[in-house]
């Protein structure tokens, strides 16, 4: 592979030099970041997955008035609950783990980093918990598919969010990222926080209400 | 060997889609029997769908769209100044991941035409069938699976994708950038497209025969089909996927990246056009997704979404589908038909040799469509049973979206009026889609208004409107681009000679195809179904032979593009005399499209006016005391 891929580079590099030194600076015409820009337009996406999610909710509830939760069935609100501070809890520490690389503390960096992760993950392994002792299926009822489907829907992300909280752990463990240079911890930490705003409205819609 | 299957390219990505299907495979075994399935290890159907999700996956990371990333993620040394994945040297590299945004750009073009091929076969077949009343060649499921397959694919591989392949060649060198805004990005939601045809099109393959709904894909129709269904549900979140990581590429690109000087209102309306297709595919292409999630989930693993069946008690509700999915697929007629509008704008203004009318008033009419377009979306279901008093307010905004429509129509003649037409190709096809695509708006407007709609619901007339604003308009829309920015693209002229028969063909037998139909659908003709009453015998042989020599005017246009992309004579920078940026490159761009940015210094449609500029090789600094002395197109006065 290095083998390989070393050759392969170098041939790409002899032809590059042949053709052009390389492309000229783009011009920035808004003082917003791509980076970022990108990720918020992403989210406006998400949102509207979530949206039509709650959009199955909304006909299945509101519309054709159906009982919720099903007859006969229970949600574990309490439970729920202290998951809901779990992960509201990462999400301070994932801002604090932000403030810290942008004044140069690496320990906050890489202690929220780590902090944040086991949150979240503590997060999903109890809201997996709670999907075997529910003591309803999916397929039981649409009520049952609307509340497996948001709140799984919900963990899918966690998930995503965790993988990308996993990348920024290995390059913060691997001594990447500066005070000048924390890209790499801001954009993944706005979808941090979208994850929980967002498990914020599910839980209410789900649970609560 | 061994390094050929370690490096990214097409041998990994063989040896990926068998880890793939092994991984398919191994999952499903160990989870049914965790779950104490019965014939836990051996369920070909469940198998069949992990994979359907997990080889297209796979086959992305084996050809090399991740790797990047993967160095990224891990923390090791990547190399942001090695442009090895930059530009084409021959004809292989367009097999290969390409971060530049004009090899993707014409690896969109060649795909979406090769599905536009494949889709326009399977109309071919369905005409066939049609021409004669009762059943010659095909059966009633195999049919639903033809015009299933031909609308999937030419929607959500053909219509799209070439559109976002046109914009992707141009919008960057329109605007001034060297490369879109993340090129890698680009090229990750190029490779989704071919994989996404290719399930659709595997379908066909399927036990159980292809899918088999329509494009619309009802529930619960769409959740107790064959397997082949899946191949659509599966298939579209890659197609969505792919659409949305470009919408958002284009916003990105045009927000951040524009040439100094390039104000929002000096940009060329082709770039207005897309910015807003790509506001509209952010917004509602999620919506596709989830209702196809939705689907999957019913499908797959036992969801009842959509089990609304009396007796069963499962409480669901089917009409939410109905809701969820048309919330997307109407804004989707506008993702299918803004960027042409922005093409039209381009050519119409340049072969009149005329500033655009109402430069202001086109680019806010987007942005009103964009708004109306999520208000409308119930006007396909006014048969469906939904809350009776949804339907007013529908008939209403439905009725309200033909202004800004029609706004943009009136502009584009007011900018042909006393204009001095040059009618080549390009230009016919714009002019052609002025006339056709006022049809289609017509006869949508018709169908806006509740009682007429109800009386030919689900009727040819249906098909006529569908096809009036996606052959007529879209297609007209798009032919119109690939000529205009051929030489661009290829550095080589198209026959016009051949491009004028293809306009002729094109043209006549669209409407000798597809005018009939509004009138077989306004006297009852159900569409969607292999036979037909004998009343409708005549009409429908004429049809078939019509479209069977709209099919053959396709091949002129191949063996146009083919031959002419090979063979033609080299094509100047500027054949069209235009004044926006990328007709102020060479043909092909150099690979990083401009040695230095250039300064736009004024709006890009002054035609006749003599000294317009509208963007100089020049900084900023050096450009303002003398915007007319450039390397810019001598203007004309005519």
């Amino acid at each position: 592979m290095e083998a390989s891929a070393a050759s392969l580079h170098a041939g790409a590099g002899a032809h590059v030099e042949h053709e052009h030194h390389g492309p000229p600076e783009a011009h920035r015409s808004s003082r917003v970041e791509p980076q970022l820009l990108g990720m918020l337009l992403f989210i406006i996406s998400e949102v509207m997955v979530f949206g039509a999610f709650f959009t199955a909710y909304f006909f299945i509830r509101v519309v054709d008035a159906s009982p919720w939760p099903a007859h006969g069935t229970e949600l574990p609100k309490i439970i729920a609950g202290f998951n809901t501070a779990i992960l509201l809890s990462s999400s301070v520490t994932v801002h604090w783990a932000l403030e810290g690389v942008k004044r140069g503390n690496r320990f906050a960096l890489k202690a929220g980093m780590l902090t944040t992760f086991f949150l979240g993950a503590t997060f999903l392994f109890v809201q997996i918990n709670e999907y075997v002792h529910i003591g309803f299926a999916p397929s039981n009822s649409a009520q049952a598919s609307i509340f497996f489907g948001l709140t799984g829907l919900h963990g899918a992300h966690v998930f995503i969010g965790l993988c990308l909280l996993a990348f920024v752990n290995v390059r913060a463990f691997r001594g990447h990222f500066s005070p000048e240079q924390h890209r790499g911890v801001e954009v993944p930490g706005i979808y941090w926080h979208f994850v929980d705003v967002m498990w914020v409205i599910v839980y209410t819609t789900v649970y609560l209400l | 060997m061994l390094a050929k299957l370690r490096a990214p390219g097409w041998y990994r990505a063989g040896l990926f889609t068998l880890a793939a299907i092994a991984f398919a495979y191994v999952l499903v075994g160990i989870v049914r029997s965790a779950m104490h399935f019965p014939n836990a290890w051996d369920d070909g159907d469940a198998i069949t769908i992990v994979s359907l999700i997990a080889v297209p996956l796979f086959v992305l990371v084996g050809i090399g769209c991740f790797d990047y990333w993967f160095y990224w993620v891990s923390g090791r040394p990547t190399r942001p100044e090695d442009h090895s994945a930059h530009g084409a040297q021959s004809w292989k590299d367009y097999f290969r991941v390409n971060t530049d945004h004009k090899v993707i750009g014409i690896q969109y073009v060649c795909t979406s035409f090769f599905f536009l091929f494949v889709g326009g076969l399977l109309a071919m077949l369905m005409r066939a069938e049609l021409a004669q009343p009762g059943m010659q060649f095909v059966s009633s499921e195999q049919f639903n699976g033809l015009f299933s397959v031909h609308a999937a694919l030419l929607i959500f591989l053909f219509v799209i994708p070439v559109f976002a392949g046109l914009a992707n060649f141009v919008i960057p060198l329109m605007i001034g950038a060297p490369d879109m805004a993340f090129p890698r990005l680009n090229a990750l939601s190029f490779w989704m497209l071919p994989l996404a045809g290719l399930l659709m099109v595997g379908s066909f393959l399927a036990p159980g025969g292809s899918f088999a709904t329509g494009w619309t894909a009802y529930a619960p129709l769409s959740t107790t089909m064959p397997l082949g269904q899946l191949f659509f549900t599966i298939g579209v979140q890659f197609a969505g996927a792919s659409s949305i990581a470009t919408a958002l590429n284009f916003l990105v690109t045009i927000i951040t990246m524009r040439a100094p000087g390039m104000s929002f209102f000096r940009m060329p309306l082709l770039v207005w056009a897309n910015f807003s297709t790509s506001l509209l595919v952010v917004i509602a292409t999620p919506f596709i997704a989830a209702s196809q999630f939705f689907v999957l989930l019913d499908r797959a693993l036992g969801f009842q979404f959509f089990n609304a069946f009396v007796g069963a008690g499962k409480d669901g509700s089917v009409l939410m589908y109905q809701h969820v999915f048309w919330f997307y697929s109407h804004p989707a007629v506008y993702i299918m038909m803004l960027p042409g509008f922005g093409i039209i704008s381009e050519i119409i203004s340049v072969k009149s040799r005329k500033p655009i009318f109402g430069y202001r008033m086109m680019a806010f009419s987007l942005i009103a469509i964009v708004i109306l377009g999520f208000t409308v979306w119930a006007h396909h279901m006014f048969v469906s049973g939904m809350q009776s008093w949804i339907r007013i307010p529908m008939m209403i905004t439905t009725a309200i979206i033909a202004v800004p429509t029609g706004i943009k129509i009136f502009s584009w003649l007011a900018t042909l009026w006393r204009g001095v037409l040059h009618l080549d190709t390009p230009m016919l096809f714009a002019l052609g889609f002025l006339t056709t695509f006022t049809c289609g708006g017509i006869s949508g407007v018709m169908l806006a208004m509740i009682p007429f709609d109800i009386h030919v619901s689900d009727t040819y007339f249906i098909v006529a409107h569908i096809h009036y604003v996606l052959f007529g308009g879209s297609l007209f829309t798009i032919f119109a681009g690939v000529y205009y920015w051929f030489p661009k693209m290829t550095g080589r002229m198209y026959d016009e000679r051949l491009g004028k028969l293809h306009f002729w063909a094109t043209f006549v037998f669209f409407n000798l195809t597809f005018a009939p139909m509004h009138v077989i659908g306004v006297q009852g003709m159900p569409r969607r179904v292999a036979d037909y009453a004998q009343q409708f015998a005549g009409m429908n042989l004429a049809i078939s032979i019509a479209s069977f020599l709209l099919g053959l005017s396709m091949l002129v246009f191949l063996y146009n593009m083919v031959v002419s992309w090979r063979l033609g004579p080299r094509a100047a920078a500027n054949p069209w005399r235009a004044l926006t940026l990328e007709w102020q490159v060479s043909s092909p761009p150099p690979i990083f499209n401009f040695d230095a940015v250039p300064t736009v210094v004024g709006g890009p449609y002054e035609y006749g006016i003599p000294g317009a500029v509208h963007g100089i090789f020049q900084s900023p600094a050096e450009a303002k005391p003398m915007p007319a002395g450039s390397v810019a197109t001598s203007p004309t006065t005519e």
